[in-house]
């Protein structure tokens, strides 16, 4: 198939192998190519007059007898998993890689690098067992354990152990756009029941605790050992991350509770922290086991897991702190 | 009811609501295609043909004996028994001495014939462990009686028409076939010959070579010089087993042979539609394989003649390897493009007419190599984008880019995709993006599609629909094209390849991403 092999060089587009522009060229295949295979049945059915005989069903496990996606496995790194046909992928890949973080809505493909995610970036215990220069940024990769004291090393180690590609970033900026998106979604669910509100009658304690100390709040709940670690509050990764040009964006953290409803799309990403504060503890289970909770509609993503009755809190205590004086 | 079905049953909710009407015998074939085991679907996909009727109507042996469908209804192992026992007296009358000895062997070879024809699975193992090959091979002698040939050949042919061993197990009887192939053949012996064969070269490239080395491509053409059509139908049906390859050596023999290319055009312009198949595949081998033959082809009548056939007929039998042809031809070469299918001709509406009607077929392999065709076609000159463009087919290709199954989805994306790409390229060596194409597109609502194709575990239908998303990106007019990318979730789809196993579709995503949605996106 030589429609697309020649890929043009991009600088523009940072790639050094070149980036494969579209060329309109036209496709040939070989007879015995699996792309004939369908109109190959087809033809010996018809001879064989059984056509007629055959329901959908059997016609369908006879193609999948001759075309036999039988080398289908699912492309995500790590995963492996053996697909019977492509349609099945999407369920599969909403079951299995949207552990999503329920504090910044950052999507991992595995629920251990959620809660690396979730660790790194969440976690002002881990910032400062950092700071205190303990090794504490994990490879990326199952099974290695090796243990790096900055991001940066830790991105090193990848690079020159495992081979990873150097404009691989686990911290991912997540985009402004995206920011804007979740801001529309969060409007689309607005207003719900009048008696969810006692249910998380509770937590407007723990939030307003929360709120005064907003950096050293740490759970109560049992953290488990190594693998899984729940968080409340966003921590000023920004500090961390390495390729950060936007230091103004430092300042903003308790600013934000402020400009909640002033905010506009901005450069700024991690600005959530406080308005899922309260629902965070109540979701953050289901971050960190993604595998058995069925996620939604995509569009939605972030949301899936959020009950609806902890998304109303959220907008409410977005009322009250912008209430506070 | 089927009780004495021996292969592995699926059979479940069909057998109560199964018809009683007709014959019981016939239920019983059906019922037998319906529960579909191993064995039983291996067959229905081979390329090969039972013979299960005599090849001619005027058979005397048969009258007085009221068969229907099918006779033979027992258990396996008494069929077996059966069969064993048949050879036996095979082998017997061939020793015989006596002055009967050619009526008693004909007999016998009836008697085995019925047997493999006329039951449900025939016996065919069992035929070949009782010793059956090397007495059909003794039958199949020089000068021995047409109805002989004719019985011993029609036994081989169904012995042919089961696996690889038992396929292989005939290699003594091949020379004797393409002999019989002859033109101071019977006729009939001739056909059923060919249909012996055509079995034979149906099993794999081995066989096929075999055949090759011994001769047949050039008796079986000859055959299918034939006036009678269920002769040249079967001969062209075995010449298509014979040269399918994947080696490409028979293909390019056979058109060499001086009057093939005129016997393909008069055999497509009859009006058998079921010869017209065969030799459609021919064809569609021909121009899969050899260059030469692609060269030739289209400097002949056929391709008219096969946009003719594609305009006109309605049978899918036939459609399939018409159309499969003409795509052969198209994609090998731009001949056909832009000497024959030039715009503004009349046979190039035709074809587009032609295609546009597979696309709305209900077929699922129409859609798909229609639109693999039409894509190729879109591949041709600004002027066939524009046609196809300005077509009706451009609601049919948004459409199927979106609701159909996967695989045409992806042509429809080769299409659509090739309606947008210029012919040329720009300074900075990137095909130039026709526009005026890509609004109306995109407009059309063709970006949900191609997002959806992006997502998807197919490595070549994610980097299909990725390039697109960089042809909208780039080329949209007033730089909308990422507003537009992202309001169907693009961004997303593209953000899944950071943990994608395949370097290059990370690399290309995340450049993408990088690039149109960096800091100052939305900004």
């Amino acid at each position: 198939m030589d429609s697309m092999d020649s890929s043009v060089a991009s600088p523009d587009l940072g790639l050094a192998l070149g980036f494969p522009f579209w060329v309109a060229s036209r496709r040939r295949f070989k007879p015995d190519d699996p792309f004939f295979a369908s109109g190959n049945l087809e033809r010996e059915l018809l001879a064989k007059h059984v056509a007629l005989d055959l329901t959908e069903d059997e016609r369908f496990q006879l193609q999948r007898m001759e075309i036999a996606d039988a080398n289908l496995f699912c492309p995500i790194a790590g995963c492996g998993a053996r697909l019977e046909y492509l349609e099945e992928f999407e369920d599969h890949y909403n079951t299995r890689h949207m552990a999503s973080c329920s504090v910044c809505f950052r999507v991992y493909p595995t629920s251990r690098l959620l809660s690396i995610h979730i660790s790194e970036v969440h976690d002002s215990f881990f910032q400062a067992k950092v700071a205190r220069g303990f090794p504490m940024y994990e490879c990326l990769v199952e099974g290695c354990g090796a243990k790096l004291k900055s991001y940066k090393s830790r991105q090193r180690h990848l690079i020159d152990k495992h081979r990873f590609p150097s404009n691989f970033e686990f911290y991912k900026k997540a985009h402004p756009s995206k920011h804007q998106r979740q801001k529309l979604q969060r409007k689309a669910y607005k207003g719900g029941d009048a008696k969810d509100q006692e249910s998380f009658m509770d937590l407007d304690a723990k939030k307003e605790s929360k709120q005064t100390r907003p950096k050293h709040y740490r759970p109560q709940q049992e953290v488990k050992t190594g693998t899984e670690r729940e968080s409340e509050m966003e921590v000023e990764t920004k500090l961390h991350h390495p390729q950060t040009t936007e230091t103004k964006v430092v300042t903003n953290c308790e600013a934000k509770n402020e400009k909640a409803k002033a905010e506009t799309e901005m450069e700024v990403e991690e600005r959530i922290e406080d308005i899922v504060s309260g629902i965070s503890k109540l979701s953050t289970v289901d971050a960190s086991s993604p595998s058995s909770v069925s996620f939604g509609h995509r569009h939605s993503r972030g949301f899936a897991f959020v009950p609806r009755s902890v998304r109303n809190q959220n907008q409410i205590s977005k009322r009250e702190q912008t209430r506070k004086p | 009811m089927a009780s004495e079905d021996t292969s592995p049953s699926h059979s479940h909710h069909r057998d109560s609501i199964k018809s009683s009407v007709g014959n019981t015998a016939a239920n019983r074939r059906r019922q037998q295609a319906i529960s579909i085991g191993k064995e039983r679907r291996e067959a229905l996909i081979r390329a090969k043909r039972l013979c299960r009727d005599s090849i001619f109507d005027d058979d005397d042996n048969e009258k007085g004996l009221d068969e229907g469908e099918m006779v033979i209804d027992e258990e396996q192992s008494v069929l077996n028994a059966r069969t064993a026992q048949t050879v036996q007296e095979l082998k017997s009358s061939l020793s015989y001495q006596g002055k009967d000895a050619t009526q008693k062997t004909i007999e016998a070879l009836r008697a085995l014939r019925k047997l493999l024809s006329k039951s449900e699975v025939p016996p065919i193992e069992a035929a070949i462990q009782g010793g059956a090959v090397p007495l059909l091979v003794q039958c199949l002698s020089f000068g021995s009686a047409d109805e002989q040939l004719l019985e011993a050949a029609w036994c081989v042919t169904n012995i042919a028409a089961g696996g690889p061993e038992e396929t292989k197990s005939l290699l003594p009887a091949l020379p004797l076939l393409i002999a019989h192939l002859g033109e101071k053949s019977s006729v009939h012996v001739a056909e059923q010959c060919a249909w012996a064969l055509g079995n034979v070269a149906g099993e794999d490239m081995e066989l096929r070579s075999i055949l090759f080395a011994q001769g047949a491509l050039l008796s079986l053409t000859r055959l299918m010089l034939s006036n009678r059509e269920s002769t040249a139908r079967t001969a062209a049906w075995a010449l298509s087993n014979l040269i399918k390859g994947p080696d490409p050596k028979a293909a390019n023999e056979l058109i060499r042979i001086e009057a093939i290319t005129d016997t393909i055009v008069k055999h497509l312009k009859t009006a058998d539609e079921e010869l017209v198949t065969e030799v459609a595949w021919v064809v569609v081998y021909l121009s899969a394989l050899s260059d030469k033959a692609i060269s030739i082809l289209v400097r002949s009548d056929v391709v008219p003649v096969l946009v003719n056939r594609l305009v006109g007929s309605e049978s899918l039998q036939l459609l399939i390897p018409v159309l499969r042809s003409l795509g052969n031809l198209v994609a090998a070469d731009a001949y056909i493009t832009h000497s024959i299918l030039i715009v503004g001709n009349d046979i190039t509406d035709q074809v587009l007419y032609g295609l546009i009607k597979c696309l709305k077929s209900e077929h699922r392999v129409l859609k798909k190599e229609a639109l693999w065709v039409l894509s190729n076609i879109a591949a041709g000159t600004l002027e066939h984008k524009t046609l196809i463009f300005s077509s009706e087919a451009v609601p049919l290709l948004i459409d199927l880019l979106s609701a159909a199954p996967f695989e045409i989805r992806k042509e429809a994306a080769y299409t659509l995709g090739n309606i947008c790409v210029g012919p040329t390229k720009g300074s900075d060596n990137k095909s130039d993006i026709i526009v005026t194409h890509l609004v109306p597109l995109v407009k059309g609502g063709c970006l949900p599609g191609f997002v959806n194709l992006v997502r998807s575990a197919d490595v070549e239908s994610a980097r299909v629909g990725l390039i697109f998303l960089e042809l909208v990106m780039r080329g949209y007019p007033n730089g909308e094209g990422p507003k537009l990318v992202e309001r169907e979730d693009g961004i997303d789809a593209m953000e899944r390849f950071q943990f994608h196993e395949n370097q290059e579709m990370r690399n290309v995503a995340n450049a993408l991403v990088d690039k149109y949605f960096g800091a100052d996106y939305g900004v």
